[in-house]
């Protein structure tokens, strides 16, 4: 059984505004998932109906096989790192921390161990006196982290708990909040609607989109075998590129035809194609690495604009005046020079109408 | 304009206003503490003068006492003789708020008719008589400052409590109308007491609260439940949501949080507005002189005190005891004010 069961969960609001349309997922113990969509997804939603701060519309919420709608939030056992901290700014770090445990009417000394030892664990012991408003945005985040992990939570949730820190301190946060899951193995579920957030905390990203579920995956199925057209297009940056082609068949031979150029389909997907797809428009997509470059190319192309970033470089080509996003390591590259373009084994192809990925 | 052009300008403002300022509080101070016969004295001065310069002279012929005060100017001008110390006790205290033993004037004074030369003496002022004998030449003074506590006391209560409850209604529920309800508490801040009490009046007497400092503090109360539930509605909009529904999740009751989370936020909003139902109701006369009878408030019995020069002084140390709680309820409040929780 699983550990935390989200069943056919429903939340609409007024009349007709549905924000989640009946939301399926079953969370394993000690599992890190993380829900990753744009704003307006319904993900944040999701995760305030877990809490309690949001009423369910449908369906039910089990944790450890048993039904937590009908409990109010401070009976859930739960605790959450909110976006903007929450940090009570009226309490030092200390009452902070040692608010959820006076609350659960544990003893002065107990209390006094657990903040110690969570504030060393998050790295805030210095300021223990401290008032918030005397605390940088970090060390403010790294209080709600404390917080949340002093009551021993049976699950574990934050809801885009990175997104007002700065850049450079989200990535170091971020590997702060994986390192504490790895110690604590508390369950959690993550909001974001940052991908690379995502993709290095996550046990399983589910993509959401317009309340729907489009993708539940290791970060790997994700990004390497997206399921729709819209998860191809949100996680990677730069995104994949999509081409638009017809699928045509010469001598048992399968071919997805571009005005600039044709491609044999050799592998997996050949059946597939070969199926339904005969003569019909088809979506290719091709994550920017998954390109080769002037090794035995099906196309010539110019280097319109060259990104230069670092350990890689980004080349813009338009292919049938559409334009495409390129990365190579090639550094040398210049602009307007003329490359052999061609495609590695790792492309997809996308039903044009259900935007769902040919298999 | 350069930089330090521009600091003079700013220093002039200041110095003017604190001038504009402490200048007439020096001179209600003065008048305050003032004898009787310091009121008639011109120029005032506009520094507190705490003490007399006397100067005695025995009179052998006539064999009394003659007492000249040292005025403005630097002479000596003549008061009072007598030669009966009891009878000098009691004009050194009435006219020159110098308060002495019998014993103590004859052992100053009987240094003059022994030596036979003009004696000087700096005698102190006594700075609270004043004080005490406003309560006692204006009847049921003390009666009207626990009036006038007790008017502030209620106009508070009922302004925190109906307004605080408007102001989170309006910040945290979506009603209709909502700002049409917020924008009419503004415009009952306009309309001006006095027009509000012309018709009260009639309707207190009904209630049998008229000449009560709960009708009176009822009249206060309009204007400032308004003022309150705009001034806590727009704090309880700035505290954000989530530290309410931080606690929630962290075991907290809805009541729970409200007074450990949402009420401390808050607080700042309540001392400011309370302050300003404080000051209606503490120095308010015209609505209490018309809807009372018996049961002036203390702001109310100044005001009828200012009579004539014959107790100017007693009403200016009146005036003094009015500003005294109001200062020290402003300095109680002033750290709930300053600590706004950002």
């Amino acid at each position: 059984m699983a550990y935390l069961e989200l069943a056919a969960l429903k939340k609409v609001y007024g009349k007709d505004i549905e924000a989640v349309k009946s939301f399926n997922l079953k969370v394993d113990k000690e599992e890190f998932i993380v829900f990753l969509g744009p704003s307006g997804c319904g993900k944040s939603t999701i995760m305030r109906m877990i809490a309690g701060l949001e009423s369910v519309t449908e369906g039910n919420i089990l944790l450890e096989g048993e039904s937590i709608i009908d409990y109010q939030p401070k009976d859930r056992g739960i605790s959450m790192i909110f976006q903007s901290y929450a940090v009570w700014p009226h309490m030092t770090v200390y009452d902070n921390v040692a608010y959820a445990l006076k609350l659960r009417k544990i003893s002065k000394e107990q209390i006094d161990k657990t903040v110690k030892e969570v504030a060393k664990i998050s790295d805030i012991y210095q300021y223990l006196n401290r008032y918030p408003n005397n605390l940088s945005g970090g060390q403010r985040q790294r209080v709600a982290v404390a917080r949340a992990i002093a009551i021993k939570p049976k699950l574990f949730l934050m809801d885009e708990p990175l997104s007002n820190l700065d850049a450079k301190l989200r990535v170091s946060m971020r590997t702060d909040l994986k390192r504490i899951h790895q110690e604590l193995k508390t369950t959690s579920i993550f909001v974001t609607h940052d991908q690379s957030e995502a993709l290095s905390l996550a046990d399983r990203i589910v993509v959401m989109n317009h309340g729907y579920i489009e993708q539940i995956g290791t970060p790997n199925e994700i990004y390497h075998d997206s399921e729709s057209m819209f998860v191809a297009k949100f996680i990677g940056s730069p995104p994949s590129n999509f081409l638009t082609v017809k699928v045509k068949e010469r001598e048992d031979k399968i071919f997805v035809i571009h005005s600039d150029f044709e491609l044999e389909v050799k592998n997996k997907y050949k059946k597939a194609l070969k199926n339904k797809y005969i003569n019909k428009e088809i979506i290719l997509a091709v994550r920017p690495e998954n390109f080769t470059i002037n090794k035995k190319g099906i196309l010539k192309v110019k280097c319109n604009i060259i990104e230069p970033q670092g350990s890689h470089v980004v080349i813009n080509i338009f292919v049938g005046g559409e334009e495409i996003k390129v990365v190579s390591n090639i550094l040398t590259l210049k602009t307007n020079e003329e490359i052999d373009l061609g495609f590695s084994e790792k492309i997809a192809f996308f039903d044009i109408e259900t935007e769902k990925r040919i298999r | 304009m350069n930089s330090a052009g521009k600091k003079t300008l700013f220093y002039l403002a200041i110095t003017f206003i604190a001038f504009a300022v402490i200048i007439p509080m020096m001179y209600l101070i003065n008048i305050s503490i003032s004898s009787a016969i310091e009121v008639n004295d011109f120029p005032k001065r506009v520094l507190p003068v705490l003490s007399h310069d006397l100067s005695i002279e025995w009179d052998d012929e006539s064999s009394y006492y003659i007492i000249s005060r040292k005025s403005f100017s630097g002479e000596y001008e003549e008061l009072t003789y007598s030669s009966k110390f009891d009878k000098i006790e009691t004009y050194l205290i009435t006219y020159l708020n110098i308060s002495k033993t019998e014993e103590e004037i004859e052992e100053d004074f009987i240094v003059a008719r022994n030596t036979g030369d003009i004696i000087y003496l700096n005698y102190n002022k006594d700075i609270f008589n004043n004080f005490g004998k406003f309560f006692k030449v204006f009847d049921g003074a003390s009666a009207a400052l626990v009036n006038s506590i007790q008017a502030a006391a209620i106009t508070i209560l009922l302004s925190m409590s109906i307004g605080g409850s408007i102001g989170y209604a309006l910040a945290r529920t979506k009603i209709k109308g909502k700002d049409a309800i917020s924008l009419g508490s503004l415009v009952v801040r306009m309309f001006p007491a006095v027009s509000i009490s012309v018709p009260m009046a009639v309707l207190l007497v009904k209630f049998g609260m008229y000449d009560t400092m709960l009708g009176l503090a009822i009249i206060y109360s309009i204007p400032n439940i308004g003022l309150t539930a705009w001034i806590t509605r727009s704090i309880f909009m700035s505290v954000n949501p989530e530290f309410e529904e931080a606690s929630l999740v962290f075991g907290a009751s809805k009541i729970q949080t409200f007074k450990k989370i949402t009420f401390p936020l808050v607080l700042p909003a309540f001392a400011a507005s309370s302050m300003y139902a404080f000051i209606t109701a503490w120095n308010d006369t015209a609505v209490s002189l018309l809807l009372t009878n018996n049961n002036e408030t203390l702001a109310l019995l100044i005001y009828k005190s200012m009579g004539g020069s014959a107790s100017i002084h007693y009403a200016a140390s009146g005036a003094i005891l009015l500003i005294l709680p109001a200062l020290a309820f402003t300095f109680l409040l002033k750290n709930y004010i300053n600590k706004m929780w950002g």
